[in-house]
């Protein structure tokens, strides 16, 4: 059923809406796979269940329990890994490497010890830091690639080049303090929950969060005039 | 005046525009997640129907408890006709055979003969 109806929705929204102007509103109607999944998964059965659960459904053969995962948790996964790599390919790899090992351990996941979410936020931190670390050996020039490929706008571009900029300075960090950061600054998460994702203590945390920001704040500081930070800031 | 590094503050603005990076998932990013978990979900253990003992793989092969319960009351009156036989069995015996046929199981004659023996 998914499968037919893309290409179908993909069609009507490029061959159709001759001489509309391409709104964000009729830019919907090229339906993506995850409003697909969304409206096909309606009434959706697991509304109000648990991740866990869902995932038990997953390893006693539900399809319909993949797909809603797939829905509530690959959005997160691939804004996680997006922040921390500032790189939509990359990001894209990891948040499929990171559901592929929720897929592996479903069959032995344990009630009770860890959350989903919490789970996940780890896996990504550890597979963005994986590769990140593989980057300092890199010039910064090769990996700062657009994450758009048709950039239209100055100000996109030079959002994407900071983002790339605070993602390489990252790697610069060791990756305790890089996942510390991570969490707290570009997730927002609380300090609990990160020491809770990292299996540290809360003390820990404030100590690596404290060290990455003014590690990050230094390595940050000799790139202010090329990311245009120059024009903003007064004297 | 407030002294804050400009530093930090080039940095906070930098995570808050992090922070707003949201990001949708391709149709084939998602289409390659659910291929995966199509590919590593364990084999449904719902359908799976337990192993059958020999007395009910017996059952099976007989056509269940209605058709042993026929198979039971034949046999059962096959039996009892030939202890008793009713007389129209008898008498047919005797058409076909010219004489009159009875068969006893428990020839009370024999046991009679036996005592008078030992009684002897």
């Amino acid at each position: 059923m998914v499968n037919a109806a893309v290409p179908a929705a993909r069609t009507g929204a490029d061959g159709g809406l001759a001489g509309v102007p391409p709104t964000s509103a009729n830019c919907h109607t090229g339906l993506s796979w995850l409003a697909l999944l969304q409206m096909n998964a309606s009434p959706d059965p697991f509304v109000g269940a648990p991740d866990a659960a869902l995932l038990v459904a997953y390893a006693n053969g539900d399809g319909q329990a993949a797909r809603s995962l797939t829905a509530r948790l690959l959005p997160r996964v691939l804004a996680q890994a997006t922040r921390m790599l500032g790189n939509q390919t990359e990001a894209e790899d990891v948040a499929q490497d990171a559901m592929m090992r929720l897929w592996k351990i479903a069959p032995d996941w344990r009630h009770g010890e860890a959350q989903v979410s919490t789970w996940l936020y780890r896996v990504v931190a550890n597979l963005c830091t994986d590769r990140l670390r593989k980057r300092r050996g890199v010039s910064l020039d090769q990996v700062a690639e657009p994450l758009d490929a048709a950039p239209s706008v100055t100000a996109q571009m030079q959002t994407q080049a900071r983002m790339t900029a605070l993602s390489d300075a990252l790697a610069q960090l060791p990756e305790r303090q890089a996942q510390a950061v991570s969490l707290r600054h570009l997730e927002g998460l609380a300090n609990p929950e990160i020491a809770q994702i990292m299996d540290i203590s809360v003390r820990s945390v404030e100590s690596l969060t404290a060290r990455g920001k003014r590690a990050l704040a230094d390595i940050m500081a000799g790139r202010k005039a090329e990311l245009g930070y120059d024009d903003d800031e007064p004297e | 005046m407030t002294m804050t590094n400009p530093n930090d503050d080039m940095l906070d603005g930098l995570f808050a525009q992090a922070r707003k990076t949201t990001a949708a998932p391709s149709d084939d990013l998602t289409a390659r997640v659910l291929a995966d978990a199509d590919a590593m979900q364990p084999q449904s253990t719902a359908v799976a129907t337990p192993q059958m003992g020999l007395w009910a793989r017996m059952l099976d092969t007989l056509g269940g408890w209605p058709a042993v319960g026929s198979l039971a009351t034949a046999t059962v009156v096959g039996i009892w006709v030939g202890v008793a036989p009713p007389s129209s069995v008898e008498d047919m015996t005797a058409n076909l055979l010219g004489d009159q046929v009875s068969v006893t199981l428990f020839s009370t004659d024999l046991l009679f003969e036996e005592e008078v023996l030992f009684d002897g």
